[in-house]
């Protein structure tokens, strides 16, 4: 990120019912970046599939722990990263949600979307924190 | 979200109206379990919202529905909607059509 970046961290209860009122503060604070409906769309379901995530097998329902999110934008990107308390999640053990066996499978869908619909994805070694950044080049804009 | 069903031609219409995520997608197959069609269309136009959990519940219906003998059907998504079916592959399993009536017509 550039010196110019703006960041905000956000910490969110793991409770299921806290994931759209946390995606909502997200979006509010990328107002400035006037993204288009098909940006926003992306950036919010990639947030609250990795907060589902992290509040289902990271933080495993335990509402006194929170997830921290950080997220940062400039002109270029959009960088957000999701934290939970538990012992880490290896994503190389999923299974390919697209092939044939797998798809009535309802498992690693939201993990899979995150991989498509972002540039970037990466995981901390421990595995409880995830980072992903949308490039704003091709960034469509309002109307 | 909201749910409304109706029956045409003797499929089980829902149109649902608003979006499909972690909190609505109980509402929606609550919903499903109610009926007891076996040839059915979710009428998705009005979904402006589509999470995993959104998706997997209408592979579950999907599930039910075929173990059953019948057949489920989608119809009028909106291009982005559209496009997760697209990128997870699940255009595979569902039939899929451009407005309500054009679904009807195909699973009845």
């Amino acid at each position: 990120m550039r010196e110019n970046a703006t960041k905000k961290e956000f910490l969110v209860p793991s409770d299921l019912s806290e994931v759209q009122r946390a995606s909502a503060k997200v979006l509010s604070f990328l107002e400035p970046l006037d993204l288009s409906e098909a940006f926003s769309f992306d950036i919010r379901l990639c947030l609250e599939e990795a907060l589902i995530n992290a509040i289902k097998y990271g933080n495993n329902f335990q509402r006194n722990l929170e997830v921290r999110l950080v997220v940062e934008y400039d002109n270029r990107k959009v960088q957000i990263m999701v934290e939970d308390k538990g012992s880490g999640f290896n994503p190389k053990e999923l299974k390919d949600c697209t092939h044939q066996e797998n798809l009535l499978r309802n498992r690693g869908r939201g993990v899979y979307l995150i991989h498509q619909l972002m540039d970037k994805v990466e995981y901390n070694e421990k595995g409880n924190r995830l980072f992903m950044i949308k490039s704003l080049e091709k960034r469509g804009v309002k109307g | 979200m909201e749910v409304k069903s109706l029956q045409q031609d003797g499929v089980m219409i829902f149109q649902v109206h608003g979006e499909i995520n972690i909190s609505t997608s109980p509402d929606l197959k609550k919903a499903f379990e109610k009926q007891a069609t076996r040839k059915i269309v979710v009428d998705l136009e009005r979904v402006s919202y589509i999470d995993s959990s959104g998706l997997a519940t209408l592979v579950e219906m999907l599930k039910k529905t075929k173990s059953q003998g019948g057949a489920l059907g989608l119809a009028g998504m909106t291009d982005k909607v559209k496009s997760l079916f697209e990128i997870t592959k699940l255009d595979k399993l569902f039939f899929i059509s451009q407005n309500q009536q054009e679904a009807v017509t195909k699973i009845k």
